[in-house]
């Protein structure tokens, strides 16, 4: 060791060491063939999953009617259909059942109306009208058919309804605004790619932390505050390159870009944070996966939210991805902008400094402790 | 602390994790250019010293003081000129040796060094290219060793440095050791081999529950600690005698000459106590405990 080299400098910036991790991190990233191949098969399928999923809403419904007067009824429906609403018109009751029981010509409820419907109108006795459908039609649309037949009965008898209604509309009305299933699939894509990235840095913390390798690293002039900004930078870069990449090759950066970006940044900081912790409690794949899957599932929530829009709960807004889902929903699916999106993008920073906290406080520990 | 010119300098260090005292009040002095072998056994406090001397910890109390700057205060400054090998083999996997070298030198803020001269001195020059996850475990000692030189450190720190390695690999391992010291780096040894600490190591330091039982050089130790005997064999009909005569009494040369003097004689040898020997004797327990 008499090989002559000059004097390695008093002090190492911090920007240098940090570079050197960083770059280590992204050699040693590249040569994990599982992550890097489930980083590049998944963001392959993804994009793929997309393009195959149907961009069209299917926004009518069809109906099957049988009993007297079926054909004024049909008269009186014309134009429905411009609305969404198809009749269609069947001979007996039986053949009705069957149309719905087994699906026929699309057919997804049925009104059966009795022989003496119009007699009873008339009359202004009261009379039964028969809907038929599966157990799987929604009970909104079985509870729709009433103000049909009620509106039906209307202008057959031509009497005025004792009641008037009208509509009140919470929230933004989406009404005609429907949103494809490709649509509500992107925030989920979208989220699972930065939480494969998630597992992906958390794998690389825990192998650290297994072969104390970190304690190599805080020997030199190296800090352990220089290693966790390391991994930070290197965890955020890679999530971020991903979801952007994704983004782009399902082209869903065209609206807003600067606020998609941005959110999509504070994404990748956030399942950065909590590789933090996932990392620092792995000690294996099998732990690593687990410790992942144990904040992969919770933040998928908001996501599946919307695939089943009316199923969601106000808890959700508590799961730190809810915001992020929101975002990216409004920006690319109903063109919101900043001001729709502060309040949800202030609630994941909020999460995210939690996450940080919490993940840098426990590896600080672990890493004392090796 | 005043500037001894000692590399290291230690004073009444104490740690205690929790309720257990790891060290308890450990004094010494290392010079440039010496090799101190530390030993104990499992849980004797050596690692946790070896973690604050190297700025992984910092003590409960007492003061550290290394190439005249002090711990925690100086802790960056100190851990730029000091290299440490540790017992685990924490190297990167999937990075090639020259790659490890290259990413720690980086860290020293040296950039462009050819590692060759390093390798070639410890037999990896043909292997400095493959990834660190097809070497064996005397290679991976041997990069782990050359890695906690490519600062030219001051001080080594080196934990089980042959632990577990092959005679060859062993050999490497120490002419290694021995060239840094004669460089004038002052070197920190810990192991649980005694032979290798007695060939090594200048003085041994014997730390037994968070404290030091005896500090001092291998000879001095077994002058003070051990005894010299003579082992005197010989046959007597069908039977073996052995003779075992201690050179510390005061007529062991008339012991001796009785003795060789028989008919039947088989061997004579000399002993003399083992570091293990005095450690079992001062601390009641083995090193292996």
């Amino acid at each position: 060791m008499t090989d002559a080299i000059a004097a390695p400098p008093q002090r190492v910036s911090r920007r240098t060491i940090i570079a050197a991790i960083v770059r280590k991190d992204f050699r040693a990233f590249r040569r994990d063939r599982f992550y890097f191949y489930m980083s590049i098969v998944g963001l392959i399928l993804y994009v793929a999953i997309f393009w195959f999923l149907p961009d069209t809403v299917d926004e009518s419904i069809t109906i099957g009617a049988t009993g007297a007067g079926i054909e004024q009824l049909l008269e009186q429906a014309t134009g429905a259909e411009s609305e969404g609403l198809t009749i269609v018109p069947f001979d007996s009751r039986e053949t009705l059942m069957t149309a719905v029981e087994e699906g026929d010509q699309d057919v997804a409820l049925g009104l059966a109306f009795p022989q003496d419907f119009f007699a009873a109108i008339a009359a202004g006795e009261p009379t039964t009208v028969s809907v038929i459908a599966t157990a799987e039609v929604p009970d909104e649309l079985r509870t729709a058919m009433d103000s049909f037949i009620k509106e039906a009965a209307f202008a057959i008898s031509g009497n005025p309804l004792p009641v008037d209604y009208q509509e009140e509309i919470l929230g933004v009305d989406r009404l005609g605004d429907q949103v494809s299933l490709r649509e509500k699939f992107r925030p989920m894509l979208a989220f699972l790619v930065l939480l494969i990235e998630m597992m992906s840095l958390a794998g690389l913390i825990a192998a650290e932390m297994q072969s104390r390798t970190v304690t190599a690293v805080i020997t030199t002039p190296a800090r352990l505050s220089d290693f966790l900004t390391a991994k930070i930078i290197f965890g955020a870069l890679l999530a971020f390159t991903q979801v952007v990449i994704l983004l782009v090759a399902i082209r869903s950066l065209g609206t807003e870009p600067v606020l998609l970006l941005a959110t999509l940044l504070l994404g990748s900081l956030m399942v950065t944070a909590f590789a933090l912790i996932a990392g620092a409690f792995g000690k294996d794949f099998i732990s690593v996966l687990f410790w992942s899957m144990l904040f992969m599932i919770p933040m998928l929530i908001p996501a599946f939210g919307l695939l089943f829009p009316g199923s969601a709960s106000t808890w959700i807004r508590a799961i730190p991805s809810y915001g992020l889902v929101e975002t990216i929903t409004g920006t690319t699916v109903y063109g919101e902008g900043w001001t729709e999106a502060l309040p949800n993008l202030g609630l994941v920073a909020a999460w995210t400094v939690v996450a940080f906290i919490i993940g840098m406080g426990i590896l600080r520990k672990k890493v004392q402790s090796l | 602390m005043t500037n001894t010119g000692n590399a290291i300098e230690v004073s009444d260090l104490s740690f205690a994790y929790g309720d257990i005292q790891a060290v308890d009040g450990v004094s010494f002095s290392v010079a440039p250019g010496e090799i101190l072998g530390f030993l104990g056994p499992n849980g004797a406090g050596k690692s946790t010293t070896i973690k604050m001397l190297t700025g992984q910890l910092r003590p409960d109390s007492g003061s550290i003081s290394v190439l005249g700057m002090t711990m925690p205060a100086q802790t960056l400054d100190i851990q730029a000129r000091i290299g440490v090998c540790f017992e685990e083999k924490n190297l990167y996997e999937n990075m090639s040796g020259k790659e490890n070298l290259d990413f720690f030198a980086r860290l020293y803020g040296i950039k462009g060094r050819d590692f060759d001269p390093f390798l070639r001195k410890v037999g990896l020059i043909d292997r400095a290219d493959d990834r660190v996850a097809t070497y064996s475990k005397g290679m991976r000692q041997r990069l782990m060793m050359t890695r906690a030189m490519i600062n030219d450190p001051d001080i080594l720190f080196l934990d089980e440095p042959t632990d577990g390695l092959d005679p060859v690999s062993s050999q490497a391992v120490r002419n290694v050791i021995k060239a840094e010291a004669e460089r004038g780096a002052a070197v920190i040894l810990t192991t649980h081999d005694m032979h290798e600490a007695d060939q090594l190591s200048d003085r041994v330091a014997f730390i037994n529950e968070g404290r030091i039982a005896a500090l001092d050089t291998s000879d001095n130790l077994k002058l003070e600690y051990g005894q010299r005997t003579v082992r005197i064999r010989s046959r007597n009909g069908g039977d073996v005698d052995v003779r075992v005569i201690s050179l510390d009494e005061s007529n062991a040369g008339d012991q001796i000459r009785e003795a060789v003097a028989v008919e039947g004689l088989m061997t004579i040898h000399t002993e003399e106590a083992t570091l293990e020997d005095i450690f079992i004797k001062l601390t009641g327990r083995g090193l292996d405990a």
